[in-house]
């Protein structure tokens, strides 16, 4: 479960997020609607204890940020798109295995952990060769497996589609919903709302760092008079200055 | 639990750096290429000139002496009668022209003094060579005279030798060969350790902020120190590497180089182990406090090319005190010097290549510079906790 709790972030004299308020429940895939620049990626940052709200508070799991960061790190994964953070210079295994040992896994269970992703991500083939050569689609895919290596709780997946090809995005979404069965949850954000459509029923749209919505996609239509994901979005953007 | 993490990130960090070309390049280029090369070009440079000053003496001598005949003795000499010979002396054609008055013979007869002049082109190495065998050949010549008139007054050649010092050196065998090491070693040493760490300390913070690989370890449940003392140690295990290379390939070079310095190289033989223990904690203490420096800079550097420039003034750090203190004996460096950074370092560098380490320099030296690593660690580690310091943008 994830609760964000009038959350307010500040950098000098710029606020990038304003009083944020919503709640992600247990088990359930929760989308982070909102433009680059919304304020997605500092949210997930915040709740990834990288970045300390300056009001308000943001539980994972009934453990604050504030108060308990390394509890908070022990149950969340991040997968961070656009650039996706591993060592070039290192294999899939080793990148793997890597953060796995910062877990705290001992050997065995990391070997079982890394077999297991490498079958279930189809990267058996080039768990063993170096990053740094993979294409943007092998390399999500072990960022995956490395945000996945410690088994956690709580999934944070911020943009992790963008620049994938269409088979590694249908891949990609498979793997939420199987993460979905397994009873994890799965805060995503995107600004792709096709992708949202298909995997989430609740969402919470911001725009300049503010909240504009917070409800299930049904709901949102209703609100906005409009079917089209994509025509909401169009419409709280224009209006955002009215 | 902390020591494991710490043992986990420092092994993934050397092997992500051993992995990377640029690094390797940045941490041995200097100790395994650079020096042996400049070395040996050096040392081919000067014994060229010095063979080819030896092999061939061309003189001009001008008027008619006894003398001439010495001169013609000297190893690899040959009389030449150039139509303009000073214009030939300027060009390089000609090493030296030796001019006799026609008096010259008859004054020494005389018992009186005479003179000669030998023009010769101080610019020129292969000119300074002819005009310093001619010096010795003249000299010797004058002293036959001398003995010769000394004979014929029915004196000893001692008669104008009241007095033979004899000149002791006190200097050790050690401080012998540790006089020239103490010289060059310090700066090789600390420049190596300044340059060697560099690129690792580029690579593992500003390297990472800018690939995205900070951030995701930030979100481990890990300690921000730990992750920053693991840092620190890689950095400190490329700049030690980079200095003990840059150590064996110099001694390598002196000892078999084209230099002939044979015995100026050394080994851990040369040390006693109290002077030895002293070299190796002013090494780690060094290595730590430029790791922690370039750490820093890392850390406040927003990209890889913005740390580039910012650590590029590091090698001034370390080459201003080196060659500040090179001309230096230790017992001419000024007490102050060992409680200023890396100048502490560098005077005790010397202390241990000249053989002896006085206690209270090392104690002062190694206790100033362990609290200045303390500090630049202290440092570090503030800016490396600061809210959004591991993030790109």
């Amino acid at each position: 479960m994830i609760e964000v709790k009038q959350v307010a972030k500040r950098f000098d004299s710029f606020t990038a997020v304003h009083d944020l308020t919503f709640r992600v429940e247990a088990g359930e895939v929760y989308g982070l609607l909102g433009e680059n620049g919304a304020g997605k990626t500092t949210t997930m940052r915040m709740m990834a204890t990288i970045l300390q709200p300056t009001e308000g508070d943001i539980e994972i799991s009934g453990y604050s940020v504030r108060r308990d960061p390394a509890q908070v790190r022990r149950r969340i994964g991040i997968l961070f798109g656009g650039d996706v953070g591993l060592y070039n210079r290192l294999t899939a295994r080793e990148n793997i295995a890597y953060f796995g040992s910062l877990y705290g896994l001992a050997p065995a269970r990391l070997q079982e952990r890394i077999d297991s992703l490498s079958r279930l991500l189809d990267m058996e083939e080039f768990i063993d060769r170096r990053v740094g050569a993979f294409s943007r689609g092998m390399k999500q895919k072990v960022a995956i497996a490395r945000t996945l290596v410690h088994d956690p709780d709580v999934i944070l997946l911020d943009e992790p589609s963008t620049g994938l090809d269409v088979t590694t995005a249908n891949m990609f979404r498979r793997m939420v919903s199987r993460m979905q069965e397994e009873g994890k949850t799965i805060l995503f954000s995107s600004h792709n709302m096709g992708e949202i459509n298909k995997l989430c029923k609740r969402v919470a749209l911001i725009h300049k760092g503010r909240l504009r919505f917070a409800g299930t996609l049904d709901s949102l239509r209703q609100r906005f008079g409009l079917d089209d994901l994509d025509d909401i979005f169009m419409a709280v953007v224009e209006g955002s200055g009215q | 639990m902390g020591r494991h993490i710490i043992w986990t990130v420092l092994r993934k960090e050397l092997l992500d750096l051993f992995r990377d070309r640029k690094t390797l390049l940045g941490t041995f280029l200097v100790p395994l290429v650079i020096i042996p090369f400049v070395f040996f070009l050096l040392g081919m440079s000067y014994s060229n000139v010095e063979k080819e000053a030896r092999a061939y003496v061309p003189i001009a001598i001008q008027g008619a002496s006894g003398l001439v005949a010495a001169l013609e003795k000297i190893p690899g000499a040959r009389i030449v009668q150039p139509k303009q010979p000073e214009q030939s002396l300027q060009a390089g054609e000609l090493r030296a022209i030796v001019t006799i008055p026609p008096s010259f013979d008859g004054r020494i007869r005389a018992g009186g003094t005479a003179e000669l002049t030998v023009a010769y082109d101080s610019t020129n190495q292969k000119s300074l060579y002819a005009k310093e065998v001619i010096e010795q050949t003249v000299k010797a010549y004058s002293q036959e005279i001398v003995a010769e008139r000394l004979r014929h007054a029915g004196l000893s050649e001692k008669a104008i030798e009241p007095i033979v010092p004899t000149f002791q050196n006190v200097a050790t065998e050690e401080r012998l060969s540790g006089g020239m090491l103490a010289g060059i070693i310090p700066l090789m040493l600390v420049v190596s350790l300044a340059s060697g760490g560099v690129a690792a300390a580029n690579d593992l913070v500003a390297g990472e902020k800018e690939r995205g690989t900070l951030e995701s370890l930030m979100t481990a449940p890990i300690a921000a120190n730990h992750i920053l003392t693991a840092k620190l140690l890689a950095v400190m295990v490329m700049s030690t590497m980079s200095a003990m290379a840059s150590l064996v390939s110099l001694s390598l070079v002196l000892s078999i180089g084209p230099l002939d310095m044979d015995g100026a190289g050394f080994s851990l033989g040369f040390f006693s182990p109290a002077t030895l223990s002293v070299l190796i904690l002013t090494i780690l203490l060094l290595s730590a406090l430029f790791a922690g420096l370039e750490l820093v800079l890392s850390t406040i550097a927003k990209s890889f090319k913005e740390g580039q420039t910012y650590m590029s003034g590091i090698i001034f750090v370390a080459m201003v005190p080196s060659y500040m203190l090179m001309p230096l004996n230790p017992v001419d460096i000024p007490r102050y010097y060992y409680v200023l950074p890396v100048f502490n370092g560098v005077a005790l560098c010397k202390e241990v290549f000249y053989g002896k380490v006085d206690p209270l320099h090392g104690l002062i030296g190694l206790g100033t510079t362990l609290l200045y690593v303390a500090a630049i660690i202290a440092l570090t580690a503030r800016l490396f906790r600061r809210e959004g310091a591991v993030i790109k943008n």
